[in-house]
Order: C-alpha cells, then sequence, then structure tokens
C-alpha cells in the first residue's frame, strides 16, 4: 500500500510540474518565400457574404505567390472554447474574428499580435470609433475592426398609415403617440401589439440610457466603475417600462428577444414595431415574404426632437494570434479586407463597415439606411476583459431589468443590486 | 424446492471465504494473475485518459490558468488563492445547498419511478411493453438541444401548450403564467427534463436485472401462493438490489453534474436563482477563461459528491469481498 | 405468475399511461417536426397540429454535412462502445467474483473517475491529445468516448454480475469447468440484458457529446452529428422546424441499435430459465 502511494505521489508532482506546457510560446519564425505556405483565416457565419471572401481570398491567392488561403466559416456556438484551445495549440490559425465585446478579453491576455504599428496601413484614417476601442488595450491596437450592426425600430408601414401616422416618429414623444394611435386603431385585436418589447432586450436600454447621458460604467484609469445607480441609468430604465407597458406587449418580462424569436412574431403579421437589427426582417420574411415590402424602420428617437438616440453598436473584430506563424501574411490579408473595395462590398451587404466611412451603399434599403443613420452615434460596452465573461455569463443588466419590470425589485434596489454585480463582475 | 425459496435466495453475493480453503487446489501463479490480466484494458485506459487528466485538474486548481498563461505554457502557482475565492463567495454555500436538495429530489423522482416502470413491464402483454420501451429510449437518445427547447414551449409562458390546456380546462389563472418566475420553479421544471431523460436508465437497468432471476423462482413463488408483495420481497428485489443501489449512486453523481439542461433554460436565472455548482463552474471558469478557478470548483465538486456517496463507499470499503448486497 | 383478466387490462392500461405520458414531449418533438415554421409559436390550441409539412426535413436533410457528420459519429460511437464493453466485461468479472490485492483501490478509482465534471476536464485532456499528436483525428474522439463510457460500464456490468446468483457457476464448476470457464457458458449469456442496458447508455452518452467533438476536432469534415445539430443555430436566428426535424433524424440511429439489441433482452430471460 505505501509503495503504491508512493508512486501516486510521484505521478502527480510529474502531472503538477509539466501539466500546460502548450503552444509554441510565440515563434513564428517566417518561411524562406517561395516555399508553400498555407494562411489559415477563420471567419464566423454569417459575417461577411460568401461572394466577398471568394473574391478576396482569389486575390490575396494571386498576389501572394504560393500562398492557398484556407478559409474556415465557424459557428458562433461554443466558439469560445474551440478559440482557446486553437490559440493554444501547435498550429493556431492566422486570423481570428473576434465578437467586439469579446476583443478585449483576448488582448488583455496577450494571446493577439500588436498592431499599432500597421493602423494607417489599414485604413487607418476610416475607422469605426467604437470597434477601434474595442480593439485597444493598455494604449496598444491589438484587432481592427471589421464590420458593426445597430438596431433600429422595423415598422409596419401599411400599419402606420392606416392608424393615420404620417411621418415615422423623430422624438420620444411621437413615438408614444403612435403607438396610442396604433392601438386605437388594431387594439380590438387581442393578438395586436403595437411594438413587440420582451423584458430583456438590454441593447434596446443601453440606447435609452445613452440618450439620457448615462453609461453602464465610467472608465476609471483601466478600471470600470459601474454606474447604473446615477439618475440618468434610472430614467432610461424609466422610459423602457414607460414604452413596454404603453405598447400593450405580450413579450415576455424575463426573457430576451431570441427566446422567442422576435422576428418570427413579428413575421406573423400582428405586430406594428418591433426594435431590431436589419437581418431579423429577413428571418421575418422567410415565413412571411410580404412583411417585407410593407415594412420600413426609424432610427430610435432621441428624448429631444430631430435627434437620434445613440446606440449600441455591436460587431466583430479581427486579430491575429501571437503564436501565428503567418503574422506577415495576415497582415497583408488584412489590409486587403479592411481597404475600400471589400469594406464597399461590406455596406453592400447590409453591414456597417468597420473601416469605410462610406456608408452611401447602405441607402440602397431602407432598413439598413435607418440603421446606417443610427450608427454615427453607436457606442461600445466599457472596453474591459470582463465584459467578456458577464456575456458569456449571467447579465446583470438583464436580470435588473426583468426585476423591475416584474415588479420584485423597486428601481433603486435592482440598480443598486445590478451595480454590485456589475462591480464585482469587473473586479473579479 | 420450497426450501430454495424460503431461504432467501442468495443472488448478488460474491464467493464465500472458506471456498478457497475448501480442498481445491492451491492457486498458481497463473491463476493469480488472471484478475490483473482481465483488469488491465480498463485500469489502463482509465488511468491514463482519465487518471491522468483528473490530477491534472487538481494540479491546476492550485495554479493561475488563464488564456494566456495557457497559451504562452506559463506555470504560476497560487497555492490556495482558487479555492479561497471560490469559497469567500457568500453565494458559494447558498448554491451547494441548492445543488444538494436539487439532485437528491431528482434521483429519488428517478429512481422510484424507474423501478415502478420496470417493475410493471414485467407484466405488460409483448406490444405494449414495447411500445412503453420505445418511448423511453426515445425520450433517452433525443439530443439536449432539442429535448430543451421541447420543454420550453411546452412550459412557455404565451404559447405553450401546458398553460394552453389549463385555461382551456377551466383554469384561467394559468393565461400567461410564467413556469420561470423563481428559481425553484425553474429547477422544477429542469428537474422534471433531467427525471425525462434520466428514467430510461434506471428502469432498463433493473428491468434487465429482473429479467435475470431465474423464471423457476418465480413459477415456484406462484406455486406457493405468494402474494405480489411476497414475490416482490424475495424474489425480485434481491436480484435487483444492487442494481438499484448501484443506479442511485450513478444518478446521483450524474444528476449533481447537470449543467447543459439548467444553463439552457434559464442559464441560472431568474436572478442567478436556479444556479447550481455545475452553473458556477461554467460562471467562473469556463466564461471567463479562468481554468485554475474552474479546476478548484470542480475538485470541490468532487469533494461534494464524495460526502453525499460516503455511505456508500464506506460499505464498499468496508465489506471484505467490497460487496453490497 | 397467474394474472386474473382484469389484473391484466388494468396493468396494461397502467402501462399506456406511463407509456404516454413519457412520449408527450417525444411527441411535442415530432409534430415540431413536422409544423410549418409558422406555426410553432401560436395562441391557437395546438394540441393536435394544424396543418403538416416535410419542408422541415428537407432543410434540414440539405443542411450540409449530414452524411459526413453521421459516418463521423457512427465510427467513434461504435468503435467506443465496442471497446467499452470488451474492457467492461473483461473488468467485471473479478471485481465481481475474484479477490485480489487492489482491488478496492481500483474500485475506488472508478468510482472518483465519474465524479469528475467533464467541463473542466477539458483542458487536460486537449493538452493530452496534443501532446500525443491525436488532435484533429478521429480516434482521439474515440478514445475520450471509450475512457467516458468506461467507468459506468465496468461498474453497471459489475452490478449484473453480483446479481446473478453465484450457485450457478458452483454448479457448472462441480460439473469441470474452470472458474472462467464456468463465467464464460453460465454468466455471460445470462448477462445478455445487463449488456443490452449498458451497451445503449454508453452508445447514447457518446452519439449526444458536444463539447469534445466540437473542439478537439478542427476540420469540418471531422465533425460528429452534435455539432451539425447546433449549426442549425446560427446568428440570424435558428431554424426550429430544421432542429426539430434534424433531432428526429439524429434520434433514429440509437432507436434502430435499441431495436436490434432489444431482441437479446427477451433471449436473456429465456436463457435464464436454467436447470434450478
Amino acid at each position: 500500500m505505501k509503495r503504491w502511494t508512493k508512486a501516486v505521489a510521484g505521478a502527480a508532482a510529474i502531472a503538477l510540474a509539466t501539466a500546460g506546457c502548450a503552444g509554441s510560446g510565440g515563434d513564428s519564425s517566417e518561411q524562406n518565400s517561395g516555399e508553400p505556405r498555407t494562411l489559415t483565416v477563420w471567419l464566423m457565419n454569417g459575417s461577411a457574404p460568401e461572394t466577398l471572401t471568394t473574391a478576396l481570398n482569389k486575390e490575396f491567392e494571386g498576389a501572394n505567390e504560393g500562398v492557398t488561403v484556407k478559409y474556415e466559416v465557424q459557428e458562433w456556438n461554443g466558439i469560445q472554447d474551440k478559440l482557446t484551445t486553437a490559440l493554444a495549440s501547435q498550429d493556431p490559425p492566422d486570423i481570428i474574428e473576434l465578437g467586439n465585446t469579446q476583443a478585449p478579453s483576448f488582448a488583455a491576455e496577450g494571446v493577439l499580435t500588436d498592431l499599432t504599428g500597421d493602423v494607417d496601413s489599414m485604413n487607418g484614417d476610416q475607422w469605426l470609433d467604437s470597434l477601434k476601442s474595442s480593439g485597444e488595450w493598455d494604449g496598444k491596437q491589438f484587432s481592427t475592426p471589421f464590420y458593426a450592426a445597430n438596431r433600429s425600430v422595423i415598422y409596419r408601414t401599411d400599419m402606420f398609415q392606416q392608424a393615420g401616422i404620417t411621418a415615422p416618429p423623430t422624438s420620444r414623444e411621437e413615438w408614444l403617440d403612435a403607438i396610442t394611435k396604433l392601438r386605437a386603431k388594431f387594439g380590438s385585436d387581442p393578438q395586436f401589439q403595437a411594438l413587440y418589447l420582451p423584458g430583456q432586450n438590454w441593447y434596446t436600454l443601453l440606447s435609452f440610457i445613452y440618450d439620457e447621458g448615462g453609461d453602464i460604467a465610467k472608465a476609471d484609469g483601466t478600471e470600470f466603475k459601474a454606474t447604473m445607480d446615477s439618475p440618468e441609468a434610472k430614467a432610461g430604465i424609466e422610459f423602457y417600462k414607460q414604452l413596454l407597458e404603453a405598447s400593450g406587449t405580450t413579450a415576455p418580462k424575463d426573457n430576451d428577444e431570441q427566446n422567442p424569436e422576435q422576428a418570427g412574431i413579428y413575421g406573423q403579421g400582428k405586430v406594428a414595431m418591433m426594435i431590431a437589427l436589419p437581418w431579423e426582417l429577413g428571418t421575418a420574411a422567410t415565413d412571411n415574404p410580404d412583411i417585407e415590402k410593407n415594412s420600413s424602420a426609424f432610427p430610435i428617437p432621441s428624448k429631444k426632437a430631430g435627434e437620434t438616440a445613440p446606440v449600441f453598436q455591436g460587431g466583430s473584430n479581427l486579430a491575429i494570434p501571437v503564436n501565428s506563424k503567418n503574422g506577415d501574411l495576415a497582415k497583408d490579408y488584412l489590409k486587403l479586407l479592411l481597404s475600400d473595395k471589400y469594406q464597399k462590398q461590406l455596406a453592400e451587404a447590409g453591414m456597417v463597415p468597420g473601416a469605410s466611412t462610406d456608408l452611401s451603399a447602405l441607402d440602397a434599403n431602407p432598413v439598413s439606411k435607418a440603421m446606417a443613420e443610427a450608427s454615427k452615434n453607436g457606442r461600445a460596452v466599457p472596453a474591459t476583459p470582463k465584459w467578456a465573461t458577464i456575456e458569456a455569463g449571467q447579465n446583470p443588466l438583464k436580470d435588473m431589468l426583468t426585476a423591475y419590470l416584474m415588479g420584485a425589485k423597486d428601481i433603486d434596489t435592482a440598480t443598486k443590486d445590478a451595480n454590485a454585480a456589475l462591480d464585482a463582475a469587473f473586479t473579479g | 424446492m420450497t426450501a430454495t425459496i424460503h431461504t432467501s435466495v442468495p443472488a448478488g453475493t460474491s464467493p464465500p471465504a472458506p471456498a478457497r480453503a475448501s480442498g481445491r487446489k492451491r492457486v498458481g501463479l497463473g491463476e493469480k494473475a488472471i484478475p490483473y490480466l482481465l483488469l488491465a484494458p480498463a485500469v489502463v485506459v482509465m488511468l491514463v485518459l482519465l487518471g491522468w487528466p483528473a490530477i491534472q485538474v487538481v494540479g491546476i486548481s492550485f495554479r493561475k490558468l488563464d488564456l494566456g498563461e495557457l497559451v504562452r505554457g506559463e506555470l504560476v502557482w497560487v497555492g490556495l488563492g482558487n479555492y479561497s475565492e471560490v469559497l469567500a463567495d457568500p453565494e458559494f454555500w447558498t448554491i451547494t445547498v441548492r445543488t444538494v436538495l436539487f439532485t437528491a429530489s431528482v434521483v429519488a423522482g428517478t429512481v422510484l419511478a424507474g423501478l415502478f416502470i420496470a417493475l410493471l413491464m414485467r407484466h405488460l402483454a409483448g406490444p405494449v411493453r414495447v411500445f412503453v420501451q420505445i418511448t423511453l429510449v426515445l425520450a433517452w437518445a433525443t439530443p439536449i438541444l432539442a429535448t430543451t427547447t421541447v420543454f420550453q414551449w411546452i412550459f412557455d409562458q404565451q404559447y405553450g401548450i401546458l398553460n394552453k390546456t389549463l385555461v382551456a380546462l377551466g383554469l384561467d389563472s394559468f393565461r400567461g403564467y410564467s413556469w420561470f418566475s423563481s428559481g425553484t420553479s425553474t429547477l422544477a421544471v429542469i428537474g422534471i427534463l433531467v427525471l425525462w431523460q434520466a428514467v430510461p436508465f434506471v428502469c432498463f437497468t433493473i428491468y434487465a436485472g429482473l429479467l435475470q432471476a431465474p423464471k423457476e423462482l418465480y413459477e415456484a413463488a406462484a406455486m406457493d401462493g405468494a402474494s405480489p408483495w411476497q414475490t416482490f420481497a424475495t424474489v425480485s428485489w434481491p436480484s435487483i438490489r444492487p442494481l438499484v443501489t448501484l443506479v442511485t449512486f450513478l444518478s446521483v453523481i450524474w444528476d449533481f453534474k447537470v449543467f447543459a439542461q439548467v444553463w439552457a433554460i434559464r442559464q441560472g436565472g431568474p436572478d442567478g436563482e436556479s444556479t447550481t455548482l455545475p452553473v458556477l463552474l461554467y460562471l467562473r471558469g469556463i466564461a471567463d477563461r479562468s481554468f485554475g478557478v474552474a479546476s478548484a470548483i470542480a475538485v470541490l465538486m468532487i469533494l461534494v459528491l464524495l460526502v453525499l456517496t460516503a455511505r456508500y463507499l464506506q460499505l464498499l470499503l468496508r465489506t471484505r469481498e467490497g460487496d453490497v448486497s | 405468475m397467474k394474472k386474473t383478466r382484469g389484473q391484466t387490462v388494468a396493468l396494461n392500461t397502467a402501462g399506456m399511461l406511463v407509456a404516454l405520458l413519457f412520449a408527450f414531449p417525444t411527441y411535442w418533438l415530432l409534430t415540431s417536426a413536422f409544423k410549418p415554421s409558422t406555426d410553432m409559436l401560436t395562441p391557437a390550441y395546438d394540441l393536435i397540429p394544424r396543418s403538416l409539412t416535410l419542408d422541415n426535413f428537407g432543410s434540414a436533410w440539405e443542411q450540409p454535412g449530414f452524411l459526413t457528420h453521421l459516418t463521423n459519429s457512427v465510427i467513434v460511437t461504435v468503435g467506443a462502445v465496442a471497446l467499452s464493453l470488451v474492457a467492461g466485461v473483461l473488468a467485471a468479472f473479478p471485481l465481481a467474483r475474484l479477490r485480489f490485492r487492489g482491488r478496492k483501490g481500483f474500485l475506488l478509482l472508478v468510482l472518483v473517475a465519474q465524479m469528475a465534471p467533464m467541463e473542466a476536464l477539458f483542458i487536460p485532456m486537449f493538452l493530452l491529445m496534443q501532446d500525443a499528436g491525436l488532435l484533429n483525428k478521429l480516434p482521439s474522439l474515440l478514445l475520450v468516448y471509450f475512457a467516458i463510457t468506461l467507468p459506468f460500464t465496468v461498474w453497471t456490468l459489475r452490478g449484473f454480475v453480483q446479481g446473478i446468483p453465484y450457485e450457478l457457476e458452483e454448479a457448472a464448476m462441480v460439473d469441470g469447468l474452470s472458474r472462467f470457464g464456468a463465467f464464460r457458458k453460465v454468466v455471460l449469456p445470462l448477462l445478455g440484458p445487463g449488456i443490452v442496458a449498458t451497451s445503449v447508455f454508453a452508445f447514447i452518452t457518446a452519439w449526444n457529446e458536444f463539447l469534445y467533438a466540437f473542439v478537439f476536432m478542427r476540420d469540418k469534415d471531422k465533425q460528429t452529428l452534435p455539432v451539425w445539430l447546433s449549426s442549425f443555430r446560427t446568428v440570424f436566428g435558428t431554424d426550429w422546424g430544421g432542429i426539430m426535424a434534424a433531432s428526429v433524424m439524429y434520434s433514429l440511429p440509437a432507436l434502430v441499435f435499441f431495436l436490434i439489441v432489444q431482441r437479446k433482452l427477451v433471449s436473456g430471460a429465456t436463457a435464464g430459465a436454467l436447470k434450478g
């Protein structure tokens, strides 16, 4: 028995001492030119359209002899674990796409290549501010913008017309007024909803908070302190409640806009407005093709008449893992992807380009036009590495909204608890 | 034959000790090696593929292993730092108690239901039995992504068939009723989901055990005029008792570790009220990519499990043959 | 056991009720698979679906990769189950019947091996596979599933062996068979039902495993079915009808596997009619 114990202890010691020897430690040795090289590019499903990537890869291969682009589309589901193991492996991909809320956490771990010196050559002067700041860490630039999208209010033009609303609302008052008119006209149908607004649509909440002059958190050096209990944030939350109650929505107060999928419900035809991303109209149209021609969009109205509310800008960044063996090639690839030519194609596909200020292609479609207009006032979440955890885990903003809307907590308690949870997450 | 029935059928016993000394030839070296040879494949696989990673988990629990350290292959020791961080959280104990209660309820329900259905299956007509078995297998085999979604739809506040049916039956208070408004009711729904997919294994295992009891014993009991309860006590129970203990033990371990369903239904909400230890492991370890903390929570979970199953382990290690009968 | 007609009817009714109760969520899944996507969320009372369509199956079938992923799943699952059963039966015999040094240690190892949460093990497992050069190769997944299913296979089969009266082996040995021969001739046939139960469970565990399959296999053509299933959830929203249809397609092999081996459950019972 004793011998056996010793053997186990010995094995344990070895295990403890050697466990975790992964990665090649940043040995990005460059091979001699002329040898065939493969550039592995991982982009996410739903990002760049296939026409873009096919053309891009072809052009890149043509310009770089002996180079093959191994382009793989990855699914968002489980991507965190996949990226973790991929980056820790001996042959990580050369280019990865990171959600803009995820980018700081990767940068802070030191697993991305420093691109500060390359910003200018990658169309840096046209970079979208919110995505640029997501890519920054400790004064350096670790990932580049890719594309962004923000929400606007998608609405039924035919219903508006029938309800006597002549123009889309440009202020909160007009918005509430439109809701009243819609309910007056269609309210007799118990399934009608003037605005579909679930309780946990925190992206929309952010617009209201930003509009009041508040924010989720305030930067304090490199640290962040949550500011959900500020009067501005509370005012934003109260407007959310006001809007929700005025709209007569039957959406669940304890779930978000994907559960159930609001696009599907909009597609059923009994909803006059939803606060959504442009592609959600496309999803609604798969069930109900007519709905697209009867829909348009307007930016989320601001308190102040004539202005649009600031919006939460979601999007993706691009980065080069620090262990990549083809760092130089990867940079060239990024230069190409971020050039005006391809950024224009992104706009044509209905996304806000991350490296181009030319949004004209988005005007072709009323919904993306509204998004483009609002995007000029786009904001990002606090650029703290901890935000990735909050998003992957339990979001205190969602819990706060549900508790307040369902009357479980009053506004002061709800915001205080959210603040505490956020602060704990920021420091944890 | 009557005598054989009344002395409790020694199913489930191990060869008694005296057998060795009762005049058989001395155990030769070849025969001595047999147990080890037979065990070798299982031992090797478990040591290398489970044991080694498990030891590493313990080791990692004393390190700071975030994404950066993992990619760079760094060793950063923090001693008990991860443990104190986890244990200092006041929520930790609430979550642990919640997990234990959840596990106990689901296991009790699963084993009782499985036992009942297995006993019932013995008396069913062929086609009915096969139908029951098919429904059980389908419950078991359907991927969790689909089953959690179906359960969410059934219990949906607005469109769920359950609420619609209750309202149709006249219980109007269930119109728009939310089954997920509290941690307890959320865990109840999750518990039903887990039970639904767990009962098949328990049921089939016990049923297989019942089939192992030789038919003659049942026939003899019938001839002796034994009541159903007596038949159960003297014929069925002895042959399935080790299995019932076994599936209870396994169920405790599996239900304690359940993560996917709890996360998929409400991500540990509302407001963290349905968060169990596996969810905590995910939140602190995986979502954060802090694998040191994740490993510490894993070790703590194993310790809690050891405590929960202590009685079983004690019985196991105490008895001479390591048997539980 | 002789039953009255009333008892028979009562028992079978109870059986049907149990079956219907258990089948309800599956029924819901099936009807969702056949419902047009517009009918997924409707305020109308839809216990019986209003309309049926095969569209979801069409889109599920067209979802890229089904056949490749199916093949991969079959390879790793069947392989892992087979290995697990062999090693499990071999190990169950000494653990249930023999006494030897280290027995308790091994039992403890098997027990504790089951307790570790898989989510925490994946980093060390990943490093192990990387060092062994097996990443992105199907054998690594096969080994992982073999390892995952082995502990409870060993443990459960041991339980089944314990449930078989030792007298039967003793009788066989009196007749001249060796210890091991007695085990083979007497116990193994009776173990049929136990092997069925264990193999079905092992099959389902391996068949449905997602995390390791997703993380260890880099290339798309090496992925397994659970990964294929998760690809229905895109950033553009989820094709629920497609997922339901895909889940039906997905569970069918497990059901087929069960139907094939369940006949053993019956034959195992008749084998129990030995000399008493």
